[in-house]
């Protein structure tokens, strides 16, 4: 989450990470109430979600605010239904994991998806870094060197899906979007090299994830929460000692 | 002559994205191998949007563009590559993360090609495009740490390293302090004139004319009003040496 987080916060898809992220929920919730796997039915949101504000946006020539707009409340409202409809009402134990997420519930089978998952995004990442590299710089600048950018934009924007639905287990739908965000957004507070933001934004999202989850075991407070609070507050501590705030001041 | 046309507009108009108005014309306009043209003409009347309607960034709803004999439409990415293009106002926030090494290498990935990483001669390229514009000794400085002029010079460089045929400078004296805009100009003469270039220089103020410029167009309200020789375009804007009194005097 971290690794995509970099790209997803440089080429300005904040608003495009939500609507993934619900796009995920709200699958996930189909998949809670339909009683089939909450996986498989995130998945096909966030696919479907990736290729609504992707290609079909492009084809319409809607902006991605509109489009995005349109997109993110209408996922939430679908995992609202959806998790009305499942078979136990209330915040039965998978709806809550779906929502709040649980990583204590996190299974073996879990964790091999998830590092082959993070295997994947890395070569993907590797092999396109070049592309990725000159459309996080100026996207229209890439285009005027001969770089098709758009199939690139689409993929990070599959990947975030994919990526999120994999992590929806972590802390739920309603918060995953902290996890994309707060590590890449900790890491460009302090360096001034992308190739060092991609290999620190990771890092710093495992380091706030075992430590919100410590967080939470002491204070026998919700996971999920304990993880996001535990980022925003590394995020904010960056803010704070940011040598290049310090700069801007002494300017 | 017809063979030696580089750059071919034939009524061309284009529209801004999410604008109605279209931002040039009915616009013609045939540019010969190794024309040194400048584009004058008041803000807003649609010089960019001519450069970027050669290079195809901008695709025209009505006419057709061809470079090198190609369809720009259809060829855009194979033409692009050809093309060294510096946008106007181009400048690099502090805190960013790229080197100004980084950001003339970026020039060439288009060229490079996808799955292909940048090699030894691609970096020579580079050096030796910052050289020309005496900029090496800011090789690994942070892009936005530089100061406008530095900047604007390493944009040059980044048009420069790919080998073009044709330059696309967009107000490309507008950040440069007095000491730079004395030699910028005859630097690119000398390039334009040792590399066999097809150059087309926008500006809005025809202070900065240069010596060897052997045709100017005027562009008013997205329309060619004036095409000409330097000689025969001086008398218009002698006495206002500003280039936004051109409008008065077509009108």
């Amino acid at each position: 989450m971290g690794l995509i987080g970099v790209f997803v916060v440089r080429m300005r898809l904040s608003a495009i990470g939500y609507s993934m992220s619900h796009g995920a929920f709200a699958g996930a919730a189909l998949g809670v109430a339909t009683a089939t796997n909450p996986l498989a039915t995130g998945l096909l949101f966030a696919s479907a979600t990736a290729f609504l504000i992707g290609p079909i946006a492009d084809k319409a020539r809607l902006h991605a605010d509109t489009i995005t707009s349109i997109v993110f409340p209408l996922n939430m409202a679908l995992a609202f239904v959806f998790l009305t409809l499942a078979p136990e009402i209330g915040l039965s134990s998978q709806v809550a994991n779906v929502l709040w997420g649980s990583i204590i519930s996190m299974t073996n089978t879990d964790l091999v998806y998830l590092t082959t998952l993070f295997a994947a995004t890395i070569a993907i990442i590797y092999f396109i870094w070049k592309e990725l590299f000159a459309i996080m710089f100026n996207r229209k600048l890439a285009e005027a060197d001969g770089i098709n950018t758009k199939p690139f934009i689409y993929l990070i924007i599959l990947l975030s899906g994919v990526v999120v639905t994999f992590s929806l287990k972590l802390v739920g739908g309603l918060l995953i979007y902290a996890l994309l965000f707060n590590p890449a957004s900790t890491a460009l507070q302090f360096l001034e090299n992308m190739r060092a933001i991609v290999i620190a934004s990771p890092l710093i999202g495992m380091a706030t994830t075992v430590s919100g989850l410590l967080v939470s075991l002491a204070l026998d407070l919700p996971v999920g929460s304990c993880i996001v609070i535990v980022s925003t507050i590394v995020f904010a501590i960056a803010l704070l000692l940011s040598p290049k705030r310090r700069r801007k001041e002494v300017q | 002559m017809r063979e030696d046309a580089i750059i071919k507009l034939e009524d061309v108009s284009t529209v801004y994205e999410g604008e109605r108005r279209p931002a040039i014309k009915g616009v013609n306009l045939t540019l010969k191998k190794n024309e040194l043209v400048y584009v004058v003409g008041p803000n807003a009347s649609g010089k960019t949007t001519l450069l970027e309607t050669i290079n195809g960034l901008l695709p025209p709803f009505k006419g057709k563009v061809s470079v090198f004999g190609l369809d720009v439409q259809n060829h855009g990415r194979r033409v692009r590559c050809k093309i060294g293009y510096v946008p106007q106002d181009f400048m690099v926030k502090p805190g960013e993360p790229y080197t100004a090494i980084d950001v003339v290498l970026m020039g060439l990935y288009g060229q490079i090609g996808f799955l292909h990483q940048p090699e030894e001669k691609d970096q020579k390229n580079a050096l030796e495009a910052m050289k020309l514009l005496g900029v090496e000794e800011l090789v690994n400085r942070p892009m936005g740490k530089l100061s406008g002029g530095q900047q604007q010079k390493v944009m040059l460089a980044r048009a420069l390293a790919k080998n073009p045929r044709i330059l696309l400078l967009d107000e490309p004296f507008s950040n440069l302090d007095p000491d730079s805009r004395g030699q910028i100009p005859s630097l690119i003469t000398k390039l334009h004139e040792e590399k066999d270039l097809t150059t087309l220089i926008v500006t809005h103020d025809i202070h900065h004319m240069i010596d060897n410029c052997n045709r100017v167009i005027v562009v008013t309200n997205g329309k060619i009003t004036f095409d000409g020789t330097p000689k025969n375009a001086f008398p218009l804007v002698e006495n206002h040496p500003h280039t936004t009194s051109l409008e008065k005097t077509h009108h």
